[in-house]
């Protein structure tokens, strides 16, 4: 039985994982923040709101529009599509009201702007592969 | 406010943007913030019968839009913005290079559930659904032409950008957010197209009196159902060409209800708008006439990245005249002139992220928004008319 045990870990490897089962928000470890509110997350996602409650200037991070992680977040999280989200911020860079966020190429990247960015923010997809560097200096922040 | 005075107002923002800068030695962070942003498009129109844009009768190449700008954030509160256009459409916009917008904008308060802030430059007018979206990027609008009911290209100078001061105030609760902008500015009214739109034959000058732009605006869900009220209060002075005491003034004053709901792969839109004009001793010219428009837009998304749009689109110049038979007989002009029906099939294709093309054919009925500068009067114009164009546009 005891020599099952490895084996039987070898095998839950190699099983396929559902990709981005779950999502995270993640925050530079500073960030002075615990939860946070879907009606905030979203203005903080869509550029609207610009600083932490203490201040300091929120960087957000996100994927590109067609990654699935970015998919997941916006419509699980957001409650949002991502269209949305898109055209919020063309408005307002293309009327000069605003800035577009960091675009980040892979969740890797993801992980460590986010933990060496003062105020940055951003998401993780919950799964095995990440959950290694999520540990690293980021703190996840609870949703509701 | 003149024009002119904006380009020296930037400037010193720049020189105090440099003084923020040196002066508390953040200038890495800062440039951090620094965003280029640009865009091109060029389109060709061909049309049954009347011209838009150019000789579109035989085919015009002459549609097109580029521009760049640039923002930057010193402050997470401060943000300076500006954006370069020149835009070619037909004999009314001959493509010179303008600024296009350029201003500072400062947050007073901006917390969590509310946002109040302040804009001081020459900002886009913020009008209906559409105008600040902004209209001058093909990316970020509905259709080649937007639904020309209520965002006339003709007129589009007088709309899409103004010097002055916006106040703003956002506020976020539970079951959406609520976005309120208030502007005291002074409009372009002194582009050809323009004045000859609003001037008719009459001979003289227009001058932009201090005017006022106001939206409400309702969004739930990031923008799944937006809803809004414009109001607007457009000033502008006459001087007659012909006589030193011939003064008189126009007042433009449409009111737009807008609602739009956006769903994963489809979106529904409407607007309604009644538009009051005033005009006193303009030359020959005393009325007050409201004139309506509204349109019905729907687009669906067949695949990843093309994109179906139907829409319908009304205007009558005069509600009391909506046939334009009493104009007619009083004036002698066109009464096809004062009302406008477009029903509008249109497709959108993303080639890319940051390339795009658009074709679309309208059936229209009446020459309301027909530009006069490339349909000089006496020449005859149809009321019966197509229009065909495609397009293809560029951004970063």
């Amino acid at each position: 039985m005891k020599r099952l045990i490895p084996l039987l870990g070898i095998l839950l490897t190699l099983l396929p994982l559902p990709q981005a089962i779950a999502q995270e928000v993640v925050v530079h470890q500073k960030v002075h923040q615990e939860e946070i509110s879907r009606n905030t997350l979203r203005a903080i996602f869509g550029m609207r709101l610009l600083k932490w409650p203490d201040g300091r200037a929120i960087k957000v991070f996100v994927l590109q529009d067609d990654h699935t992680t970015h998919i997941t977040f916006s419509k699980s999280i957001l409650h949002m599509f991502p269209y949305q989200l898109r055209r919020a911020w063309d408005r307002q860079v293309y009327s000069g009201t605003g800035q577009s966020p960091n675009e980040v190429s892979s969740l890797k990247e993801m992980s460590e702007k986010v933990a060496s960015t003062p105020g940055a923010i951003g998401y993780l997809s919950h799964s095995i592969e990440h959950q290694f560097e999520t540990k690293l200096d980021l703190k996840v922040l609870h949703v509701w | 406010m003149p024009m002119v005075k904006m380009e020296k107002i930037l400037f010193i923002f720049c020189i105090l943007t440099m003084g923020i800068l040196f002066s508390e030695g953040k200038s890495l962070a800062m440039l951090e913030t620094l965003q280029f942003h640009g865009f091109g498009s060029q389109g060709f129109i061909l049309s049954s019968e009347n011209n838009f844009f150019g000789k579109s009768k035989e085919g015009s190449f002459k549609y097109h839009e580029v521009g760049m700008g640039a923002s930057i954030r010193p402050l997470s509160d401060l943000q300076f913005s500006a954006q370069m256009l020149s835009r070619r459409a037909g004999a009314g916009d001959r493509g010179n290079i303008r600024l296009d917008y350029g201003f500072m904008d400062y947050k007073l308060v901006s917390k969590a559930s509310n946002d109040f802030g302040i804009r001081i430059g020459r900002m886009q007018n913020p009008i209906g659904l559409y105008n600040d979206t902004p209209r001058d990027v093909a990316f970020t609008r509905p259709s080649i032409f937007l639904p020309q009911s209520i965002y006339f290209d003709r007129t589009q100078n007088v709309a899409r950008s103004s010097d002055g001061i916006h106040f703003y105030a956002d506020h976020r609760m539970g079951i959406g957010d609520l976005l309120y902008q208030l502007g005291a500015v002074y409009a372009d009214v002194d582009g050809q197209e323009s004045k000859k739109v609003l001037l008719a034959e009459v001979p003289g000058d227009l001058e932009s009196r201090l005017s006022y732009i106001s939206r409400l605006m309702f969004e739930q869900d990031g923008g799944r159902v937006r809803l809004a009220i414009t109001g607007l209060l457009l000033n502008a002075q006459f001087k007659s060409a012909t006589s030193p005491q011939g003064r008189g003034d126009i007042r433009f004053r449409p009111l737009i209800i807008s609602a739009q709901y956006n769903a994963e792969l489809w979106s529904l839109s409407s607007e309604y708008a009644l538009r009051n004009f005033r005009y006193r001793n303009v030359g020959p010219l005393n009325f007050n006439i409201t004139g309506e428009s509204y349109y019905l837009q729907g687009t669906y998304r067949l695949f990843k990245t093309l994109e179906l749009l139907l829409r319908y689109d009304v205007t009558f110049q005069d509600k009391k005249d909506r046939k334009g038979k009493t104009f007619a007989a009083r004036t002698g002009r066109p009464d096809h002139s004062r009302f406008a029906k477009d029903a509008t099939i249109g497709l959108r294709w993303d080639i890319t992220k940051t390339l795009m093309s658009r074709i679309e054919y309208h059936i229209v009925d009446g020459t309301a928004w027909l530009p006069l500068l490339d349909n000089p009067p006496p020449a005859p114009t149809k009321r019966y008319w197509d229009l065909f164009s495609v397009l293809i546009s560029f951004r970063f």
